[in-house]
């Protein structure tokens, strides 16, 4: 498998639970540095997908790789190089924002040193300076989802991985987050992000809709729209997901 | 190759430093946790000893003078005195103190019959029955018969002191008692060890599965499992806090207990170091059990709450195993609080060695090996 220029390679991924086929044979492929939208209605078997990338869970059947490392037997290799930012907000409310960042840090192996330095570049970075002793579950939801972006990058992963990262947050917050991850993007790492938002799907290099556990399209929004003959993603969306058969 | 495994080694034991220091940040920012540690020991030994205390006193008396001689005064004097009844009536008739006991103002009825006088005047053997009679409220079927004992034990004294010994014949057997390791027979000592036993489970067992289950309800241990952190370092690191509050709980109560109650623990400390681990070990892996098998808070707690009143009517603490049925007895072999408790209070009363409380620690091994085991297996960072 030639990997040279990508960062997830997957093939005929399958996961079942039971009878139930959440991800049935998806294969595809997102480059380095690619921001990479991984759409799909509620059920669609995207959260599975994505768990299976970051080491959580085990495929079925199938093969891929990220990062470089096999999705089947280098989980724990996998983890140590890729960044991962929840649906469900999860840095820890009872920490102080430099006691947050402290921790992830060390976890990945970083130095007391690199700590320090990670720490006032991170928050001047967010402006946030004055945040620092301040309890993550004191800060704003969007403040919090900026916080929780920049420890997921933490590490300088190859890859980072944002399930519904801008969930709840008000339309300036969502600008601002789309302008971290360009930035992230840019610095060559590759963006993997699931939304349901469809103007966010907009900013992805490329999209994939998923319907019932399977890649019904693949492709950059602009050839999307074309195939589709949508004036926007919102429009190709609807026309996609509204094939599936399982709720 | 061995260069990457000396690197991946080195971070491993860096990243133990920054997951114990945010325990110990958790846990000492937590609203009740430090001050529950502190309170913990003082109500161990100030308090609970003398609520959970089964010695019977108080008894409530009434008491019925038919007789109304110098006697009959003199036996309820005695009764009275004897500092183990609170009498509550001594000139009622016969009716009014049965209306008392069915009211539940009394627990005992002591009636001297008319004729009483008389027959400690008259001489020769007792073969004719004492007019005495004893009616004990026995709802508290412990608390009956033990009140009944005490007030047999009131009149038999005085009626031998009255008629004088010489009226017993030569053939009679003197019995000394002679009671060994806890002299005064007193509860608090035969609890404290106990106490401890009960202490230690809820904060080595309980306390971390709430903790983790809580991490499962916020979202952060999914956050922990797509980092590098193996879940040993994760459950360690976790149970660090709690093991050194256990250790400090045990040590601040036995120094406790000397300094108000002057009990000095008989045995070694190393002992009791080591009984406190394999306690430790096998809570732990329980409360891991109970965290790997609970989606939420909710459910672990109705879990907790199942097993801590069998982990404590079934470990012997409160009332004898020797007593129990057959069947009971069996359950109380598979409690790892029946070999810990037993341990405790053969090294606290009796000085036992580890030489005398093998078996306890080879059951709680046993029990601990079997939880660990399971707990581990059950526990999956991915699936």
């Amino acid at each position: 498998m030639d990997n040279g220029n990508k960062s997830v390679v997957i093939r005929n991924l399958v996961k079942k639970f039971g009878d139930f086929t959440a991800v049935d044979n998806i294969s595809f492929e997102v480059a380095k540095g690619e921001i990479f939208g991984f759409l799909g209605a509620n059920g669609a078997g995207k959260t599975t997908a994505m768990r299976i990338l970051c080491g959580l869970s085990r495929p079925s059947s199938g093969e891929g790789t990220v990062a470089g490392y096999s999705i089947n037997r280098e989980q724990e290799k996998i983890k140590r190089h890729i960044g991962y930012m929840s649906q469900k907000f999860s840095l820890y409310p009872d920490l102080k924002v430099f006691e947050n960042i402290e921790l992830f840090g060390g976890i990945y192996g970083l130095t007391d040193k690199q700590i320090a330095k990670k720490t006032d570049d991170m928050l001047k970075a967010l402006s946030m300076e004055k945040a620092r002793d301040m309890f993550v579950r004191d800060m704003p939801l969007g403040w919090k989802q900026k916080l929780a972006f920049s420890i997921a990058m933490v590490h300088d992963p190859q890859i980072v991985f944002l399930d519904e990262p801008t969930g709840g947050v008000d339309p300036v917050t969502r600008r601002n987050f789309w302008e971290m991850i360009y930035k992230a993007a840019s610095d060559g790492v590759t963006v993997f992000v699931t939304t349901h938002y469809m103007d966010e799907a907009e900013y992805c290099d490329r999209v994939s809709v998923m319907v019932d556990g399977r890649i019904e399209a693949i492709g950059s929004p602009a050839s999307l729209k074309e195939q589709y003959g949508a004036s926007d993603m919102d429009g190709v969306f609807t026309k996609i997901a509204g094939r599936a058969e399982r709720e | 190759m061995g260069q990457y495994k000396k690197i991946q080694d080195k971070t491993l034991t860096a990243m133990w430093k920054y997951l114990l220091k945010k325990e110990f940040r958790q846990f000492l920012r937590d609203p009740g946790m430090p001050r529950m540690v502190m309170m913990f020991p003082f109500l161990i030994i100030l308090v609970f000893p003398y609520a959970a205390n089964m010695e019977v006193r108080n008894i409530k008396l009434a008491m019925v003078d038919n007789d109304r001689s110098d006697q009959s005064s003199l036996l309820m004097e005695k009764c009275a005195s004897s500092g183990y009844f609170e009498v509550k009536s001594v000139s009622a008739s016969p009716e009014e103190a049965q209306r008392m006991m069915d009211d539940g103002r009394i627990d005992a009825i002591l009636t001297i019959d008319t004729g009483f006088g008389k027959y400690l005047e008259g001489s020769g053997p007792m073969q004719d029955a004492m007019p005495v009679g004893i009616k004990v409220n026995t709802v508290n079927g412990t608390r009956g018969n033990i009140g009944s004992q005490y007030l047999n034990a009131c009149i038999s004294g005085f009626v031998m002191s009255e008629k004088g010994m010489d009226s017993a014949p030569s053939s009679q057997v003197e019995i000394r008692e002679s009671y060994l390791y806890n002299q005064f027979m007193d509860y608090k000592l035969f609890m404290i060890p106990a106490l401890i036993v009960i202490a230690i489970t809820m904060m080595c067992g309980f306390l971390p599965a709430l903790n983790i289950v809580s991490e499962k309800e916020k979202g952060t241990i999914e956050q922990i499992n797509v980092t590098p952190v193996s879940k040993t370092a994760f459950i360690v690191c976790k149970m660090v806090p709690y093991i050194a509050v256990a250790y400090f709980m045990v040590f601040s109560c036995l120094l406790l207990a000397k300094i108000v109650f002057g009990y000095g623990c008989a045995g070694s400390i190393f002992s009791i170091i080591i009984f406190t681990f394999a306690h430790i070990l096998v809570m732990s892996s329980f409360g891991l059990l109970v965290s790997n098998y609970s989606e939420n808070a909710q459910q672990a707690m109705f879990i907790i709450w199942f097993f801590s009143m069998v982990f404590m009517l079934m470990s012997g603490i409160f009332t004898p195993i020797e007593s129990m049925p057959e069947w009971a007895r069996a359950i109380t072999y598979a409690n790892p609080l029946t070999y810990y408790a037993d341990a405790m209070r053969g090294i606290c009363l009796k000085g036992s060695t580890l030489a005398d409380t093998w078996f306890d620690l080879v059951c709680l091994l046993g029990i601990g090996g079997l939880t660990t085991t399971w707990a581990v297996l059950s526990y999956h960072k991915t699936n």
